[in-house]
């Protein structure tokens, strides 16, 4: 009882909630009101305008008709249905009445292989949900319908957008997908323990960081790791690792992605930080944590700080609310100032039936009412910049710090190859933490592997 | 438990004997209680998991957090089942699950016995190849099938819009007929009622076809009733397997109406985060009509063989 | 009578394989129509040392879960064929980790073996021996994997064998037991017997069933630490799912299915006599 009346406490007073709870139309309705539901309506009014303008597919309004499919990973659930199919949906049959959606609901574990069946059988939804990386190889094998030729240009989406996510959904130059919701990877650290520690600001540079990991790591009397200083455990080693090689100033690709990056010197010191972390500084174990811990550490106390997902936030709120204040994020301090995003775009198929009505419901579900609402309910960042000053991203700390920090961020992916490419990297990563090899002789493995792939 | 019956003696089997008179052999109560007491510890190991998933089910967020972790709920939140019957149309795929379900045993039991049956019993040309190339059909995996099988269903000449040529339309996506029918009927099930029915006495088909019995009463009247442990078996293996079936259901389906129990649980683990709590309650819900189905297919497991008498 | 069966299986699974055979002789990544490589994906795979290590942890795998679970649940099935009190509670007990969806059952599994809050480590220390990071270790990760497929295949062996079981004729233990033979000695020389034609079916189901290991995989370590727990099915997914790679993907698992194949004819071989 108790527990309850704490989170409808912390509801209140951020106007969001959990996005794994199944009953919250409420709050959201609310949220929605707040950013008004005529601004979104008006936008994609005035984008399917731009590209009537243009003459392409679009032409007038009357066109804008026919059954289209929808398939998307996000929206997933009663309470995303309900959004969708109950709110959003409506509002769009509003404005384009001769228009039938039907959604394909699916998880992004699964959504490869509803792709795959797809492509294969030639029945290619006509608007789908994808995530960053996915764009390039889709876009690449003529799947993917090119934007830019029906009024979407790229100069266009970066009035609104933050020009490396928008990049996300351009290939050779042309827009494949328009970025709807975001998630970053960055540091976060408990500042109730840092205080107790004597700390009263999160760690500015690589040095301090480790000097307070060293300090905030607990070990029982027989050496067990009680609290780590710093989690690195519980990303995924891919995610993990980016977000620091991009903190470090390294990339992943060359500028023309034709070769792999990630074994420059930034690359090496990168990795060589993080086992150092687990090897010499001790302030964690590998095995400590991992990608399927029922509750990341930072929230029971069994981390001081760590490399973490901006849903952190929608866990404590779920776990426990009053540590919401302590959570601090900052940038992992490097070289460059860098943040790892990943996201979710909307496509459309190239060879859809009805261009007009499935490029309407694109811009629609990526205009600012029904992209916040999506963003609300799943607890993650909104792509588009206004939608920082919504009442969502500025009572969700995480999400309002990575709207600010977007200017910093990078993205995987970048070559066609990239789908095929990002399942060795973990591997490599692990090997390196486990000191089977040097951080080096890992990565410059992994690139030849890379290399011969994106070669052939 | 025996009674006494016809035994006739089988090429293989120990000779034996005539049927002696009940001897109910007890075992000296040490030796029963120690037996007791291993498969009790057995028993209690096995389950173990269940249990913590049970516990976990009736957990709240915060208690899932805390560290050490609790064995037993502090506070048992009854509502994670309500709560998670409601992130999801439950009751929609439950029935889905159970008629898809109920489809392939019905299927598997009637194609696979007779399958089995012939051959187990009629001797035909090819009999041996056909057999093993049943058991070789398993030994592809079901990632490299599902593609082809996708295709199969989608170009399903004269359904679905689709024209003789199985162009034009979508065949049987999004059809009962997708979900059912190809999973119908597995080789395992096959090669299950074969090996059944090879056990049982070629005595009782010779009498029968002096009575001038046919091959399908053979099957259907006189060897058929005698396998019902593997007929339970068989039933109950299906059954579970198309209950948990998620990736092909997903696949051949875009409508939410035709979806199944086990996408229904996937909504509990998203990319980045699983709702524990509901999904333990959701997985804990899931399995109970399978424990059910189990308890009640065991009574076709103590009879013993002991009504095989054809007179 | 076979015939609806053998057209059922001919058009869902035969025609599937027989496309697996052709695609794996070309290079097909879904976008582009396949094209006829002839033997290269099988280049590409021998000189793979993941699909290499894939396969030795497979065998790994097979080698333990198969025997070691035959074994226990012959035991158990006939241990649970006796008028016991509690029997069916005993039987559904040992059956329960077979009904409930691998994916869902993993998970618990990860608890357990959860290096700071698991129950492994926690049981372990009340008698003294170190705790382990089960699955992070690539010392220890293949034995958890291990040990969970043994557990989740211990039920659908007992139920077969239990099943067998019932076909066994009581009147054959009784003429034993007026012989005065021995408990063990009946198992030997009636029981075993007298289950190999269920032996045999479950001998070639348990290892077609391990070779083809996913689930666990999948849930409890993504083939890692850092390779340690791939297995051959998981690459397969992968080329097939995360690579695009179905050509090669189409290879690999002809590569499992040869494997199995000889496995299947050495079981026969092995099991022969009372099968016909």
């Amino acid at each position: 009882m108790n527990f309850r009346t704490a989170r409808q406490t912390s509801t209140s007073q951020t106007s969001t909630r959990p996005a794994s709870t199944p009953h919250r139309s409420a709050g959201r309705r609310a949220a929605l009101r707040y950013t008004g539901l005529g601004t979104a309506a008006v936008l994609a009014l005035a984008l399917s305008a731009c590209s009537a303008e243009d003459g392409s597919a679009g032409a007038d309004s009357d066109a804008v008709s026919g059954d289209i499919t929808l398939l998307t990973p996000i929206y997933e659930g009663a309470a995303g249905q309900r959004l969708l199919e109950d709110e959003l949906l409506p509002q769009f049959y509003e404005q384009y009445p001769d228009v039938t959606v039907t959604v394909d609901y699916t998880n992004f574990a699964r959504l490869n292989e509803k792709l795959t069946t797809g492509v294969v059988s030639g029945l290619v939804p006509d608007v789908m949900m994808m995530g960053v990386g996915w764009v390039e190889a889709f876009a690449d094998k003529g799947v993917l319908a090119n934007l830019s030729e029906s009024g979407i240009s790229v100069a266009d989406l970066e009035k609104s957008t933050t020009p490396e996510i928008v990049q996300a959904g351009v290939w050779e130059g042309d827009v494949y997908g328009v970025p709807i919701m975001l998630d970053a990877r960055f540091g976060v650290a408990r500042m109730d323990l840092l205080r107790e520690a004597g700390y009263d600001a999160p760690p500015s540079t690589w040095a301090e960081l480790v000097e307070m990991a060293e300090a905030l790591t607990v070990r029982s009397e027989n050496g067990a790791l009680e609290r780590a200083g710093f989690d690195v455990l519980s990303l995924d080693a891919r995610q993990m690792y980016e977000t620091m090689l991009f903190s470090s100033g390294g990339s992943l690709f060359n500028d023309d992605n034709t070769a792999p990056a990630f074994n420059s010197a930034e690359g090496v010191e990168a990795l060589e930080s993080v086992v150092d972390l687990i090897h010499t500084s001790k302030v964690e174990d590998t095995g400590y944590s991992s990608t399927k811990e029922t509750v990341n550490p930072l929230i029971n106390g069994r981390a001081a700080m760590g490399i973490a997902h901006n849903n952190l936030w929608t866990q404590t709120l779920e776990a426990a609310p009053e540590l919401l204040p302590e959570l601090e994020p900052f940038l992992i301090p490097g070289d460059a100032p860098g943040m790892f995003v990943g996201g979710t775009l909307a496509t459309m198929s190239k060879g859809s039936e009805h261009p007009a009505a499935a490029q309407a419901l694109l811009e629609f579900l990526a205009s600012p009412g029904p992209a916040l609402a999506a963003n609300e309910q799943r607890g993650n960042i909104p792509a588009l910049t206004e939608l920082l000053d919504s009442e969502y991203a500025q009572g969700n700390r995480l999400v309002q710090f990575s709207m600010e920090n977007l200017d910093v961020a990078k993205r995987e992916g970048g070559p066609s190859e990239w789908l095929g490419l990002r399942g060795e990297i973990a591997p490599a990563i692990e090997s390196a933490l486990l000191a089977q090899k040097t951080p080096k002789q890992a990565l410059d493995d992994l690139a030849d592997v890379f290399a011969g792939k994106m070669g052939g | 438990m025996s009674t006494t019956r016809m035994h006739p003696a089988t090429p293989g089997t120990p000779p034996t004997a005539t049927p002696k008179p009940r001897t109910k052999r007890r075992r000296p109560w040490k030796g029963r209680l120690l037996l007791n007491v291993i498969l009790s510890l057995g028993a209690f190991t096995m389950v173990i998991p269940f249990l913590w998933m049970i516990a976990t089910s009736l957990k709240s967020p915060a208690e899932l957090a805390q560290f050490p972790p609790t064995l037993l709920p502090q506070v048992w939140q009854w509502s994670n089942y309500s709560e998670a019957l409601q992130a999801a149309p439950f009751h929609l795929y439950f029935r889905n699950s159970f008629l898809i379900s109920a489809g392939h045993t019905i299927i598997t039991l009637v194609l696979g016995s007779m399958a089995g049956y012939a051959l187990a019993r009629i001797p035909f040309r090819g009999r041996e190849w056909v057999f093993m190339g049943f058991v070789a059909m398993l030994m592809i995996p079901t990632y490299t099938k599902i593609v082809p099988q996708f295709l199969l269903v989608k170009f399903m000449p004269l359904f679905g819009g689709n024209d003789i040529f199985g162009q034009g339309g979508t065949g049987w996506l999004n059809t009962w007929w997708a979900l059912i029918i190809p999973g119908g009927l597995s080789a395992t099930a096959i090669f299950l009622f074969r090996q059944f029915y090879l056990s049982l006495p070629r005595e009782l088909e010779e009498a029968a076809r002096l009575d001038g019995l046919n091959e399908f009463r053979i099957y259907a009247q006189i060897y058929t009733p005698l396998i019902k442990p593997a007929l339970a078996t068989v039933a109950l293996l299906t059954f579970q397997e198309s209950w948990n079936n998620f990736l092909w259901p997903l696949l051949v389906t875009t409508r939410d109406d035709l979806r199944v129990i086990q996408v229904g649980l996937a909504v509990f683990q998203q990319l980045d985060s699983t709702s524990w709590h509901y999904l333990m309650a959701g997985t804990t819900l899931a399995t109970v009509p399978m424990v059910v189905l189990f308890l009640f297919c065991q009574k076709y497991f103590i009879q013993g063989f002991t009504h095989a008498g054809i007179k | 009578m076979v015939t609806p069966a053998v057209a059922h299986i001919g058009l869902w699974t035969a025609l599937p394989v027989l496309a697996t055979f052709a695609l794996s002789l070309t290079d097909y990544n879904i976008f582009d129509a396949p094209r006829w490589i002839g033997i290269d994906n099988y280049i590409q795979i021998w000189n793979d040392p993941t699909f290499r290590l894939a396969t030795w942890n497979t065998v790994v795998y097979t080698f333990w879960t198969v025997p070691v679970s035959m074994a226990i649940a012959m035991v158990i099935a006939v241990a649970l064929n006796q008028n016991l009190w509690l029997r069916t509670w005993y039987r559904t007990a040992f059956f329960l980790p077979q009904v409930t969806a691998t994916v869902a059952i993993a998970m618990v599994w990860l608890w357990i073996y959860n290096p700071q809050q698991g129950l492994l480590n926690a049981a372990l220390s009340v008698i003294g021996i170190p705790g382990q990071a089960w699955l992070a270790d690539p010392d220890w990760s293949l034995w958890a994997v291990i040990l969970v497929g043994a557990w989740q295949g211990i039920g659908i062996k007992m139920l077969i064998y239990i099943a067998a079981l019932q076909n066994v004729d009581n009147s054959l233990y009784e003429a034993a037991s007026v012989d005065g033979a021995s408990v063990v000695r009946k198992f030997f020389a009636i029981t075993l017997p007298m289950l190999k034609p269920a032996t045999f079916f479950v001998l070639v189901i348990s290892i077609i069933g391990a070779f083809q290991v996913f689930d666990q995989i999948y849930v409890l370590t993504d083939g890692g630490p850092a390779n340690a727990t791939t297995m051959m099915t998981y690459e397969v997914y992968r080329s097939a799912f995360q690579n695009f790679q179905m050509g090669l993907a189409s290879a690999q698992s002809v590569c499992l299915f040869a494997f199995l194949l000889v496995m299947t004819l050495i079981s026969r071989r092995a099991t022969r006599g009372d099968d016909e």
